[in-house]
């Protein structure tokens, strides 16, 4: 039954194994893959194992030649699935990076600017695109330039609303960066279009109150300034400081210097108007004052009230930092508490 | 101003919920700040009748009280003295809580039953009246709820006023904005009494010798009058106005007062010497006691009101202690004048002497009212004390008023407001505020404000008061034209700039108060002339601590180091750019912009990577030289030429540009952190920026790169400790002509191979032509020179050489 055609068919199975498993060894990528590929022709019931076993049925004389091949095809194998093994194993180990990427990076030390800082810059970039130059003056200012020259004389009833620290009778710590408006106009002739940033002081200490606290100050003059040009310019900053949903409203109200006047509300940015702790429960927070500058003080500077009009007006930066961080306590912005600077 | 809406609901008919009122006030530029609402937890309060008091059997001071409480009767034990039998009284039930948080219970006390509790007016937040249970009128039925029965509910509106709107201090006020508001008429109180047939000029007389402080001057007379309590409605509505009651002649004069505006005051007509009240200036130094029981020593600028022979009134402000009514009192003479508002806010001012009188006459009160609220005034005091009003009332008032004429250009109310309204509807605005309004032509409209509007002089405003009845809402937005600004101040460019760059090298900017203590002078070791000393002093500090305005920004740093640290936190790096004030010669001090900076505690902390550090002086002078850099000031020195105030003698330097000093850095000396509180190491770095300013290169311009190899060469040498390595750097770049690119020092030893009072440099020049390849040897003689006279200048000796590279 066995004869030369068995041989040389076991043998040609033989090599036809060989250069299949081959093949097949070379698409493997996954070591478990592989496994279970050795598995298949090397294991105890694989393919090579079961071929072998089918040598007995060979006349005897021809079992040698066979086996030597037999064998050497098994050794071949098991060193290529040996090899194989190995380089997955190895490029394994480099896909399995040690490097703990968790672990904190080297860091330059980082500082920060002052919350304050932060908030006058943005007022003051606002403006600037607006078209309002940055000017500075002094903070210890005369009583003229503080009261007197904004139709505040000495007996004006407004003066009271505001506690003075005063320096001599005739030289105070400014109360607002209104007397700004005057330094300017008592030098440059109309058109005048500023802004003024800057620290002003009240004897008044307690937690929304501290002697010392900022304003930015705004004055634009020219011919023809309406209070509706009053209205679209504080729109337009109102919208780029709290967002351009931001509703907002105009309300009477009076400054010696002004007139008409002018606060100016938004709607509550923590309760959006339903009402809460932060906006006393009316939906509404007052952000800054303003209004149309008081032909008076026209003629205190030397401008003609006939030819030209203008407005002003005074934000308070402490407000809005607080407002815009959810802050409560105004005195934090002068402790310098670092892990509170450390939040902005 | 607080403000029953009650009460003005007797002057304007008003529709609206509390809320709205609120609302609609607000918007026309009456602020309402909060609404309270009153007597709300009073609905469950019963009205009983007390049917029987018998004396507790345990306690001599209780007494046991059957009541009829309508469905139900009920016993109380009871403390009070002022109840009898047949009296009407507001009883608490077991289950009420009372406005302070009082749970009523059923108890025993001292062994007998009390099912509730029998209340006073202040145990119900009705007022501050404790003096006994509170009696309700005999005609209320049991039963009934106190707040039903007794119409106490109620809103008080909580008003802020501007100082323009003196004329709303009152409820007619109030009351008269609402009615143009929403457009009512208002009611104002009829006047009805029965005068006496004595003539009042037989019992009394004024004489007003200085006109201009008293231009009117009214004054009625009641004789025969009951001094004693006021009904409790008006102790009511005087106590949510935030005013005690004192009797009912003074109350009401306080209740006219916050009626109608018009500050009144009663004098007891017998304790007038002659009868009669002169308005007068006070003699100099007079002294004078007013109700208060306060002496005050009086200057001849106040005004006075004078019986016959002394003071008896500082004027508009307050009545004086000798005249006032007692319980004794039987006649009343009862002031109602207008006073000048300067001559008052002047006295107030110097006396430190403020009352709801001064606060209207300062602003201006309603000069043409005074009798009105005369006549009111007599009214209620007949009503209420009894008495008999004198015939007529006593009207000194030289020059009447007369309305000041304002003319209003409509276009020019429309050019300032941005709108355009006809000329009919502005004049129908003017009026619904009882301006008399006259419409001369199709432009001009001629306006008589009413005497109690005395915010209205100028054409301005009537503008506000036309934008305020338009809506300022309801003025069309529009934006002025946008001109390109001028060029921006260097100083704040500079600002800018450097903040941004310490902020990128750790520093966290802090902002500390302009004020410090007087002390700090002398904590930071001052010098007698020094100009730490030139402090601006506050006549008013609001303490010790903050009473000069500061002349360095270093006790600002110390103290958030100090704050900090006992925080737990002991790193820090911080700067603040801020003014310092010096007093000089002139009235205004000069105000200069300083930088300083400071770093304390650990500059790298241990980290995986790397190991702990502790801040030293190259820290801060790593700083200093980067804003310098930044500044593209270049060439600057570091000397330790003179001991600096505040720092550590041996680790400071001074920072000079060509000649002048223009800051300084070191550590700071142990006193002064000590002064100020502070344990560790501190480094600080202070620049006046106002000297710095004209060095900054503004524009920096460009350097060719060259082509050509630059050569190296190391130095390394070992000098006297004493020798600065400045002095290297200098001799290098001196001798080495334009060739040397740069010099480095890169490394520095102390230690045990050299002699302790010696230290070894070492140096690295880069040698780098821009024309041509540097050939070695000609760096080499370069280089030799350069070695020679280092070695001839600073003594030292050369170590063994590192091999040249290249």
């Amino acid at each position: 039954m066995i004869n030369l055609r068995g041989e040389s068919r076991l043998k040609d199975e033989l090599l036809g194994l060989r250069t299949k498993a081959l093949q097949e060894l070379e698409s493997v990528a996954e070591r478990s893959d592989m496994e279970a590929l050795r598995q298949l022709y090397l294991g105890r019931k694989g393919h090579l194992t079961l071929l072998l076993k089918r040598l007995a049925e060979l006349p005897k004389e021809e079992r040698p030649a066979i086996g030597r091949l037999a064998n050497e095809v098994k050794e071949e194998l098991t060193k290529a699935f040996q090899s194989v093994s190995d380089s997955l194993a190895t490029k394994e180990m480099e896909e399995v990076s040690t490097l703990d990427v968790t672990l904190p990076g080297r860091r330059t030390p980082r500082g920060h600017l002052h919350p304050i800082t932060q908030i006058t810059e943005e007022i003051c970039t606002i403006f600037s695109t607006l078209g309002f130059r940055v000017v500075e003056g002094p903070e210890v200012e005369l009583d003229y330039y503080n009261f007197e020259a904004l139709n505040m004389p000495k007996d004006h009833p407004a003066r009271d609303i505001q506690d003075t620290f005063y320096i001599s009778d005739n030289v105070v710590l400014r109360t607002h960066t209104s007397p700004m408006q005057i330094r300017i106009m008592e030098n440059q002739s109309p058109p005048v279009s500023i802004v003024a940033p800057g620290k002003v002081y009240r004897p008044d200490s307690d937690i929304s109150h501290t002697p010392m606290f900022h304003q930015v100050e705004g004055l634009l003059v020219d011919k023809g300034v309406s209070f509706g040009d009053l209205k679209g310019t504080l729109a337009t900053f109102v919208h780029q400081m709290f967002g351009s949903d931001t509703d907002l409203r105009f309300r009477p109200s009076f400054f010696p210097f002004t007139e008409p006047s002018a606060e100016v509300d938004i709607r509550c940015v923590v309760c959006r108007g339903k009402g809460c702790r932060v906006c006393s429960h009316s939906g509404w927070l007052e952000i800054l004052g303003s209004g149309m500058v008081d032909p008076e003080v026209f003629k205190i500077v030397g401008y003609d009230p006939e030819t030209t009009s203008g407005f002003a007006f005074g934000i308070g930066v402490e407000r809005i930092a607080m407002l815009k961080s959810g802050l409560d306590d105004i005195r934090l912005f002068f402790e310098n508490d670092i892990r509170f600077l450390r939040q902005f | 101003m607080r403000v029953s809406l009650n009460w003005l609901k007797e002057f304007v008919d008003i529709d609206q919920a509390p809320g709205e009122v609120a609302e609609i006030l607000t918007m026309a530029g009456l602020e309402v700040e909060g609404i309270e609402h009153r007597a709300q937890n009073l609905c469950d309060i019963t009205v009983a009748r007390i049917l029987d008091i018998k004396p507790h059997p345990r306690a001599d001071r209780l007494c046991i009280c059957q009541l009829d409480a309508g469905k139900e009767e009920a016993c109380v034990v009871c403390g009070a003295t002022n109840i009898s039998k047949g009296d009407i009284v507001p009883l608490a039930l077991p289950g009420i809580k009372l406005p302070d948080g009082t749970l009523i219970k059923e108890s025993r006390i001292r062994g007998e039953l009390s099912q509730g509790m029998l209340l006073a007016e202040d145990e119900m937040g009705l007022t501050d009246d404790h003096t006994g249970i509170m009696i309700l009128p005999d005609d209320l039925t049991p039963g009934q709820s106190l707040s039903d029965a007794m119409d106490l509910e109620d809103r008080i509106l909580d008003v802020a006023l501007t100082p323009n709107r003196i004329d709303c201090a009152s409820i007619l006020g109030i009351a008269r904005e609402i009615g143009t508001l929403t457009k009512r008429k208002i009611t104002i109180p009829e006047i009805q009494t029965e005068e006496s047939d004595n003539l009042i000029e037989h019992l009394a007389d004024v004489t007003i010798l200085d006109s201009q402080g008293c231009p009117r001057y009214t004054a009625g007379l009641v004789e025969h009058v009951r001094i004693g309590p006021s009904p409790f409605w008006m102790r009511y509505r005087l106590y949510v106005s935030g005013i005690r009651s004192i009797n009912n002649v003074v109350d009401i004069t306080n209740y006219v007062l916050m009626e109608l505006g018009q500050p009144l005051h009663a004098f007891d007509h017998h304790r007038l010497a002659d009868r009669r009240i002169v308005v007068k200036r006070a003699e100099q130094g007079q002294i004078f006691t007013t109700l208060d029981d306060q002496t005050w020593y009086l200057d001849d600028q106040t005004l006075m009101i004078c019986d016959g022979k002394e003071p008896v009134a500082l004027a508009g402000i307050m009545g004086g202690l000798n005249s006032e009514i007692t319980e004794n009192t039987t006649s009343i003479l009862i002031e109602s004048a207008y006073f000048d508002p300067i001559m008052i806010s002047r006295s107030s001012k110097r006396l430190s002497l403020s009352t709801e009188a001064s606060y209207r006459f300062e602003r201006g009160i309603d000069i043409e009212g005074t009798d009105f609220a005369l006549k009111r005034s007599l009214m209620l005091i007949a009503q209420l004390a009894g008495g008999h009003i004198a015939r007529g009332i006593i009207d000194c008032y030289p020059k009447p008023w007369s309305p000041p004429k304002i003319t209003l250009r409509v276009d020019r109310a429309n050019m300032i407001l941005g709108t355009n309204i006809d000329i009919k509807e502005m004049a129908n605005h003017l009026s619904s505020l009882s301006m008399a309004v006259k419409v001369v032509d199709q432009n001009r409209i001629e306006v008589r404000p009413p005497s109690f509007r005395v915010d209205m002089t100028r054409e301005a405003d009537l503008v506000e008061e036309v934008a305020r009845l338009v809506g300022y809402n309801n003025i069309p937005v529009t934006l002025p034209a946008i001109r390109p600004t001028e060029e921006n101040i260097p100083e704040f460019v500079l600002r800018d700039r450097i903040k941004t760059m310490l902020v990128g090298i750790g520093f966290t900017e802090i902002i500390t108060y302009s004020f410090i203590s007087p002390q700090s002078a002398d904590v930071l070791g001052a010098g007698e002339k020094s100009d730490l000393r030139s402090f601006v002093k506050l006549l008013n500090p609001l303490s010790e601590d903050q009473s000069v305005m500061r002349t360095s920004l270093i006790p600002g740093l110390l103290s958030t180091v100090r704050l900090n640290s006992l925080r737990g936190q002991d790193d820090m790096r911080v700067f603040e750019w801020g003014k310092v004030y010096i007093k000089g010669d002139g009235e205004l001090p000069q105000e200069k912009q300083v930088l300083a900076a400071l770093i304390t505690g650990m500059v790298s902390t241990q980290e995986w990577y790397q190991e702990p550090s502790e801040a030293d002086f190259f820290d801060i002078k790593g700083a200093a030289e980067n804003i310098l850099e930044e500044l593209g000031i270049e060439k600057v020195e570091y000397k330790r030429n003179s001991p600096k105030e505040g720092f550590d003698p041996h680790e400071y330097a001074r920072i000079f540009y060509s000649g002048s000093e223009i800051g300084a850095i070191g550590k700071v000396s142990k006193d002064v952190l000590k002064g100020y509180g502070v344990e560790k190491k501190a480094f600080i770095l202070e620049l006046c920026i106002d000297t710095l300013l004209p060095l900054v290169v503004w524009v920096k311009k460009f350097t060719p790169l060259t082509k050509f190899p630059s050569v190296r060469r190391d130095i390394s040498i070992i000098v006297n400790r004493s020798i600065q390595s400045a002095m290297l750097v200098d001799i290098v770049k001196e001798k080495g002509t334009d060739l040397v690119e740069s010099v480095d020092i890169f490394d520095l030893y102390q230690g045990k191979q050299i002699a302790p009072q010696e230290k070894a440099l070492a140096v690295r020049i880069s040698y780098r032509s821009n024309k041509r390849t540097l050939r070695d040897d000609e760096v080499n003689k370069i280089h030799e020179g350069i070695l020679e006279e280092i070695r001839r200048q600073t003594g030292g000796r050369l170590r063994e050489s590192p091999p040249h590279t290249s």
